[in-house]
């Protein structure tokens, strides 16, 4: 139960990071971000399916969510900027039930489901014990999210995205590319999508209820705060615990508590603290 | 409004039918549903309640969203309160037609608690709050309300003066007489100072609190609203089914509903409701039956849809049909 908390923390915060990053950029939720780590996960199926290897098969999967996420910032954020910030949420949802179409029908008979391989080995460390399987999606996982992090803390780059995300009319007036950088904040969202994706699929195989999991996110994503970045792992981390042992406590009540206690948890966050551990209040003026 | 035409008293300007085409398009609209069902079989009758009750349904989320501008993931939900609330008050043996605006109430009472946490929350926030939401009341329809996957509703609670409600031309007439009513009821929330106040708060609900509008009570009552129809859409929906099972009211539904919002018309509640539905709703009846369409299909179908009409045409296929009018109006001139 210890096990599969800090597995799922780790991945709940990888895929979490990735609504951060757009609302960062957009200020609004990117309700696609569940299918991209859908679409990816099963590019990455088909690809090992084919004999491809599996380090192609990630990269493959990577490749297609940077670019879903560079093309929806094109197609539909960039021409919605000034809307209201609904707007944006009921497109990517539109655009969210057209890439589920596209997936079931250009997987056809892989839409079932399958595994990215065997890691058969079992590790222990002191009274936890890892699978194979567990220890792939957790370096997966880790090295996406370092990645993400890392740019965005130590390189040129990663201040120079922070900047537009932080103040884009200024950032402009530095000379700093904001369209670019934008569209690669979403591209960052997507890749981070898509090796959550992958590393959801490598720890309990590829099946049509991934992106199930991704919308759960969407609560360590509000208990951080959505505007965020480090502090993502804190809220995936919770998010992760809350639920393990929510539901180890509460089944015999409640059964399937798990399914639900990540909304529960998304409620309460609402409530109670809408700008969740590390996010800034917004401060409205007329 | 368009050039040359002028409203020259208040009375004339706060109308309900303001506008020629208003009467014309009534007048089309209520010849062809009363005369329908002597047209058309069994078969067209069927689509004919399903569509009516999805236009109640998205009359309800039209108030949320295209009025108030909240975005709501619970319609679906909703809908399933309303149903249910109607095939529990059956199973004890009340009778339907009690039991339909019961459940409608007892939706509106929910809704009016969803639309609470709105004190504190806006845009996206209340957007997640109501995915949260449905996804909730979706475990309790699962988990305790209908664990078996089908509660079927007594025939006998149908009946009502020797006359069975739950099908044909009976439950066609019945259905279309609350649409109307709801209808009507809508278009007068659109013009009174509530829906006034509902498009203040959607505009910019900062500017809104300013100038006096009370944005909570608002925000509350535009969802209580809502819900109120998506309990009516529930309800008549458990009266034309023999069985209801909470398959109808998922995640899916509520999309749907949004899309039919999203693609008729936000803002225009009654017709921009019926076209959503039509396109909607019989619209992909008729696509599957015509190419043996799949759930791929749909899902990339409604998709598409909801993201080109939010992305190019906000006003949804209303605000093309009125374009196409204003253009042959004065044709050939421009104005």
């Amino acid at each position: 139960m210890v096990k599969e908390s800090i597995v799922m923390g780790v991945l709940y915060s990888v895929l979490a990071l990735g609504f951060n990053l757009v609302y960062r950029v957009s200020k609004s939720i990117n309700l696609a971000h569940p299918e991209i780590a859908l679409v990816a996960a099963y590019a990455a199926l088909v690809a090992s399916m084919q004999g491809l290897g599996f380090f192609l098969a990630a990269l493959i999967a990577s490749f297609i969510g940077f670019g879903i996420g560079i093309l929806l910032e094109r197609g539909v954020a960039r021409p919605l900027l000034g809307r209201p910030p609904v707007a944006l949420i009921a497109a990517t949802l539109g655009v969210f039930y057209l890439l589920r179409g596209v997936a079931i029908e250009a997987t056809g008979s892989y839409w079932s489901g399958g595994s990215l391989g065997d890691f058969g080995t079992v590790y222990r460390i002191g009274a936890v014990v890892f699978t194979g399987s567990d220890i792939a999606a957790l370096a997966v996982a880790l090295v996406a999210l370092g990645l993400v992090i890392g740019i965005h803390r130590f390189t040129r780059l990663g201040v120079a995205m922070r900047a537009v995300a932080e103040n884009p009319y200024g950032a402009a007036g530095y000379g700093l590319p904001v369209r670019r950088l934008t569209a690669l904040s979403w591209g960052f969202a997507g890749l981070l999508g898509a090796l959550g994706g992958l590393a959801f699929g490598l720890k309990a195989g590829v099946s049509p209820g991934i992106d199930s999991y991704v919308l759960k996110a969407l609560a360590a994503s509000l208990l951080a705060g959505l505007d965020s970045i480090a502090g993502i792992v804190v809220g995936g981390f919770v998010l992760s615990f809350t639920e393990q042992f929510g539901d180890y406590f509460l089944h015999n009540y409640l059964p399937g508590f798990g399914e639900v206690a990540a909304f529960i948890v998304m409620l309460v966050v609402l409530l109670l603290k809408p700008y969740g551990f590390f996010g800034t209040e917004r401060i409205e003026r007329l | 409004m368009p050039a040359g035409v002028f409203k020259e008293t208040y009375l004339a300007d706060m109308a309900l039918l303001r506008y020629p085409i208003h009467k014309a398009a009534l007048i089309a609209g209520l010849a062809i549903a009363l005369l329908f069902p002597v047209l058309a079989g069994s078969y067209g009758i069927d689509q004919a309640v399903a569509l009516l009750v999805f236009f109640i349904g998205a009359m309800g989320l039209n108030i949320v969203t295209g009025l108030a501008g909240q975005i709501s993931l619970a319609q679906g939900a909703l809908m399933g309160i309303g149903a249910y609330t109607v095939a529990h008050l059956a199973l004890h043996g009340v009778n339907v037609l009690v039991a339909i605006p019961l459940g409608a109430i007892m939706t509106a009472a929910v809704g009016f608690v969803l639309g609470l946490p709105s004190f504190r929350l806006k845009g996206y926030y209340l957007a997640m709050a109501s995915i949260a939401v449905q996804a909730i009341l979706e475990y309790m329809f699962k988990t305790w309300i209908d664990p078996h996957q089908g509660i079927s509703i007594p025939y006998n609670t149908k009946i009502i003066t020797g006359i069975y409600l739950g099908k044909g031309l009976a439950l066609y007439y019945l259905v279309l007489g609350a649409t109307l009513a709801a209808a009507l009821f809508a278009a007068n929330i659109g013009r009174s100072g509530i829906g006034r106040a509902m498009k203040a708060v959607r505009d910019n609900d900062v500017s809104a609190s300013v100038v006096g509008i009370n944005v909570t009570r608002t925000k509350a009552l535009a969802f209580a609203l809502g819900s109120l129809y998506a309990g009516l859409a529930g309800g008549l929906y458990a009266l034309a089914n023999p069985s209801i099972g909470w398959g109808a009211f998922t995640l899916d539904t509520s999309i749907e509903y949004l899309a039919m919002v999203l693609v008729g018309g936000p803002g225009r509640l009654v017709w921009g409701s019926l076209l959503g539905a039509l396109t909607i709703h019989t619209g992909w009846s008729l696509l599957a039956g015509a190419f043996a369409a799949n759930a791929a299909i749909k899902y990339m179908v409604l998709g598409g849809l909801i993201a080109i009409f939010v992305v190019l045409e906000p006003d949804g296929l209303i605000g093309i049909l009125r374009r196409a009018k204003e253009y042959f109006r004065l044709w050939p001139f421009r104005y």
